[in-house]
């Protein structure tokens, strides 16, 4: 009976997949058919609909890395440990799409592909670095308790540097008229349809990346499922 | 007028935060290659193992 309603039922990843895949055509119809182009920008600002979420979808990533870590680190729970490698994995990959849609951005804004004078471009390269090197740290050590622990570690210590990031924003207020600020003490930066633009945007990319944490995560249980059994049948790991 | 560089930047991205998603897709398809031949592997082992206690 439990089997038989738990499969009636769809799973929160296969709700999160429904919700992504309805919110992202909407989310494209409102950039390309809604929303008018920037006053100052032009044509190129629709870019900030998928670049900001993406950036933002990133810094969730990487701070339930480390909240799942830290919850690692006070009950030695072997599947935090899993918990807190697969959205770092993820974030990788959204920090990598930041770089990327972010510097075809400035191209066509700035005429520069990168700008070391921005203090709020800098500060995310060195997050997105130092949470790349975690993979080093990780896939050094002997999987076990030993590697749970340092990479748990070295996660909770890299969500450290996302404030500097925030910190780097509000200096860039003053100091770096160059970067776009999209939120400041009195809210949001644009008026009401860019602002619902984006809402819908960043929805949609976070059920994309829930999504996509579930499955890996779902995955990579089944994996070390099948090692399991492929040990007690007598057959090598 | 809408400039040509600015409509080819927002392709490129758009289209590249498709193609990762594409790919994403293309790499979980492997692992479940993989995972099903393990899966093929142990139902082998398991037969064997079954026709030698008979």
């Amino acid at each position: 009976m439990a089997t038989a309603s738990r499969s009636a039922r769809p799973d929160t990843g296969t709700l999160f997949a429904i919700a992504a895949a309805v919110l992202m055509p909407v989310a494209l119809g409102l950039i390309f058919f809604y929303v008018p182009s920037d006053a100052d920008q032009g044509y190129s600002q629709r870019i900030f609909y998928f670049h900001v979420p993406i950036a933002l979808t990133t810094y969730t990533l990487f701070g339930v890395s480390a909240v799942n870590a830290f919850r690692y680190l006070m009950s030695k729970d072997e599947s935090l440990d899993l918990k807190s490698y697969v959205p770092m994995h993820l974030g990788v990959i959204f920090g990598t799409l930041t770089l990327i849609t972010g510097s075809i951005w400035a191209k066509a804004s700035w005429g520069v592909w990168w700008y070391w004078g921005s203090k709020q471009l800098t500060t995310f390269l060195i997050i997105f670095l130092f949470n790349c090197a975690y993979f080093m740290l990780r896939f050094s050590i002997e999987p076990g308790e030993r590697r749970a622990t340092f990479s748990a570690v070295y996660a909770v210590l890299g969500v450290g540097l996302i404030p500097l990031s925030v910190i780097g924003v509000h200096v860039a207020q003053t100091n770096d008229l160059i970067h776009p600020i999209t939120f400041n003490e009195n809210g949001a930066n644009m008026d009401g349809s860019m602002f619902l633009t984006f809402l819908v945007a960043l929805a949609a990319m976070i059920s994309l990346s829930v999504t996509m944490y579930l499955i890996e995560l779902r995955g990579k249980r089944i994996d070390d499922r099948l090692r399991a059994i492929r040990r007690l049948a007598g057959g090598e790991a | 007028m809408i400039d040509e560089f600015a409509v080819k930047s927002v392709a490129a991205v758009y289209g590249l935060a498709w193609v990762v998603t594409l790919a994403y897709i293309g790499i979980l398809n492997a692992k479940m290659g993989r995972m099903e031949r393990q899966l093929d592997e142990i139902a082998a082992l398991m037969e064997r193992r079954a026709a030698s206690d008979a």
